[in-house]
């Protein structure tokens, strides 16, 4: 077990009235598979990765990472040694190039690098689909598709166990879509990384090892 | 792709955001350099001015305070309070000295061949003057007003029993074919004045013998006539009369002016009824100190004043700075006023560019707060970003700055050199100057020393760093969540 959350509760105050977002939700990952949390806008399920991701906290419960809890690691570190995160918007810095933008995890970590750090992030770039020519691009010249696989290639550079995927494909077209998914596929079948999606895509949902479906706070298996 | 180097891309990346920035500071810059170039010249004339107006202090009455409450006795200056001042920790070395004035039938005075000799009143000749002494290796010769070209300064011992000994001019001495070793006689006449007819009256005279120990040189006293005829006659006489300077042990004046005292007041009979009953002191010493340094005249006054009577007052040669220097310190003061609102100005607007420009950068701020950056870092980098900009600015109105103060205050001074300009002389020996405002405003000049370029970093770096510390907070606050869910 790579990730674990237990009984996790996430609510808004409104007055003296409390808004569940995530009502005791337990859930748990396992390195080498691709998931996907699946649901309708609303539903919770950026809010629950966002808590995996450790960007929020929750009201009670505890996330345990290779059975130690998140918050013991420390939310800052957790983030950088530990998890990879893609966004639906990409959230690539736009004054850099997708080289750039791969080297910035690479000096924040404290995880082990190979020393020519640029040369690791042109291989990346380049398993990932994007070619030297293009990675020495500012990202905003890029295509989206092309700025989500530099997004990947970012997530990937400090050599993590886990990724965390925010709608990645929200903003493609179905062809781009399907190339993102089959690079999260290879990711968790080939190189043994637990990757976890949340999407409202069925036909993502479909493809995905384990799916969950997430309405109204509550976790449930999707079939 | 650390935080170093992210900074140093975020300014190469982002010219544009740079260039405003690089310009508001520049802008301002100019503002706090210009300033602190002025204060610094400034500071540099009262240094320059107050080393040259010397060290010199003497005690005596506040006549303005006198004037306002004239009921007051006035009692007078003991040798006791002099002695207590002189041994204050300030005081380099101290005298007090009485004056009288004397005649010669053997001894001719000194006069300048440029001098008119009709330029001395007709009455009785009192050419000489016997400078009393209590120090022995006399002041003057220790503060340069003068040189020991020959023999040697009084001793302690002669000081002590007034022994008939003195120091006189070289030229004096040319003047009358004397050496050291010889001797020469005074007269110390004295007369009673009519005032009916105003008519003086020769009473009586003892002789002064004197033996020459040594012969001095004076140092100040220049011969070159001044543009301004009045003043160069002025130094004329000055001159003439210190080359008529007789030092002397003070006893001898004291015991003279005893004498003198004692035998009018037998030929004045009127006079002396008047005076009976009263007791009369023929001590009345005029004391000067010197300090240690011109910074310590502040110090001294401030523990002297309590030890004076009721009237007295310090009066230092430092005291004139403030009336010989109006427009420099008027000039200091504005630039100091523009150097507080330049600073201030600074903070705020460039706190609030930085801060438009954080605002603008949230999501890159947010990015690297994902990827667990650490907040420092974050902070370290926008510092690196602005402070880089800041040298920059900084160095260029460095220059610029330092020539627009030059500019500015050309013409500030030549504005206020167009005003009549009084001020109040001081005519204490030792303390008297002929120091004008001209010879300030030739002292002032606004250069890029070491001083300044220090300040100038020191001041601008600090006000960036405190305009850019506000608009961090808004960093160390970012949700990355909020920002890029």
């Amino acid at each position: 077990m790579i990730l674990e959350a237990k009984d996790l509760n996430y609510y808004y105050q409104d007055g003296e009235q409390r808004r569940y977002i995530l009502k005791d939700t337990s859930i748990s990952f396992e390195k080498g598979k691709f998931y996907t949390i699946l649901g309708q806008s609303g539903s919770g399920k950026t809010t629950l990765l966002s808590l995996l991701s450790a960007l929020d906290s929750p009201h009670s419960g505890e996330i345990l990472f290779n059975e130690e809890d998140i918050k013991k690691i420390g939310y800052e570190k957790y983030r950088r040694n530990n998890v990879g995160i893609i966004f639906q918007s990409y959230n690539l810095v736009p004054t850099f190039t997708a080289v750039e933008n791969v080297l910035v995890p690479m000096s924040i970590t404290e995880n082990e690098i190979p020393e020519d750090t640029k040369t690791v992030a042109y291989n990346l770039l380049d398993y990932i689909g994007i070619v030297k020519n293009k990675a020495d691009r500012l990202v905003n010249r890029l295509s989206g598709g092309e700025q989500q696989r530099v997004a990947i290639a970012r997530a990937l550079a400090t050599n993590v166990e886990l990724i965390l995927a925010d709608e990645p494909t929200g903003n493609l077209d179905e062809e781009m879509e399907q190339e993102i998914i089959d690079i999260f596929k290879r990711l968790a079948h080939e190189h043994g990384k637990c990757v976890i999606v949340v999407t409202h895509s069925n036909e993502i949902a479909l493809q995905s090892d384990q799916a969950f479906r997430l309405r109204k706070g509550v976790l449930s298996a999707y079939e | 792709m650390n935080f170093i180097k992210r900074g140093f891309l975020g300014i190469t990346r982002k010219k544009g955001k740079s260039l405003i920035l690089l310009a508001v500071i520049f802008i301002l810059g100019n503002l706090i350099s210009g300033a602190i170039s002025i204060q610094q010249a400034t500071g540099n004339v009262e240094s320059t001015i107050k080393e040259r107006l010397g060290t010199a202090a003497t005690i005596d009455i506040d006549y303005d305070e006198w004037e306002a409450k004239p009921d007051t006795d006035v009692e007078e200056i003991n040798v006791d309070l002099i002695k207590e001042i002189g041994n204050l920790s300030y005081v380099k070395y101290y005298d007090y000295s009485m004056s009288t004035w004397m005649g010669s039938e053997s001894v001719e005075r000194y006069q300048d061949e440029e001098m008119d000799g009709d330029y001395f009143v007709d009455g009785p000749s009192m050419d000489f003057r016997l400078k009393g002494i209590n120090y022995a290796p006399v002041i003057d010769f220790e503060e340069g007003k003068a040189e020991l070209t020959d023999g040697r300064v009084f001793t302690d011992d002669e000081i002590e029993k007034g022994t008939s000994v003195t120091i006189i001019s070289h030229k004096l001495a040319n003047e009358n074919n004397l050496h050291v070793g010889d001797t020469f006689t005074l007269a110390n006449e004295v007369y009673t004045y009519d005032e009916e007819t105003g008519e003086e009256d020769f009473v009586t005279s003892r002789d002064v013998v004197l033996e020459i120990i040594g012969l001095f040189e004076p140092q100040e006293a220049k011969k070159e006539t001044d543009e301004n005829a009045d003043s160069g006659m002025m130094i004329l006489t000055d001159d003439m009369e210190y080359h008529n300077t007789v030092y002397v042990p003070n006893e001898i004046v004291i015991d003279e002016s005893q004498f003198n005292w004692e035998e009018y007041m037998k030929a004045d009979e009127e006079f002396a009824e008047m005076m009976e009953g009263e007791e009369e002191s023929f001590e009345y010493y005029e004391p000067i100190y010197y300090l240690n340094n011109p910074e310590d005249i502040e110090a001294f006054t401030e523990e002297v004043k309590p030890l004076l009577p009721e009237l007295y007052t310090v009066i230092s040669a430092s005291d004139q700075y403030e009336n010989i220097a109006g427009p420099i310190e008027s000039m200091s003061k504005l630039a100091k006023y523009v150097l507080i609102v330049a600073v201030i100005a600074t903070v705020l607007i460039t706190g609030l560019v930085v801060l438009l420009f954080l605002r603008d950068r949230k999501r890159e701020l947010g990015i690297y707060l994902s990827l667990g950056e650490k907040r420092s870092r974050v902070v370290g980098q926008i510092l690196i970003e602005v402070m880089v900009v800041a040298v920059v600015g900084i160095t260029l109105s460095l220059f610029s700055g330092n020539l627009l103060a030059q500019q500015v205050s050309d013409t500030m001074m030549k504005a206020d050199d167009n005003k009549d300009e009084y001020y109040e002389e001081y005519y204490y020996e030792g303390i008297s100057t002929d120091l004008t405002a001209d010879d300030v405003m030739d002292s002032y000049e606004v250069t890029l020393n070491s001083s300044y370029i220090l300040g100038f970093y020191g001041v601008g770096l600090v006000t960036i760093l405190i305009s850019t510390i506000i608009p961090l907070i808004y960093i160390v606050r970012l949700n990355p969540k909020k920002i890029l869910m």
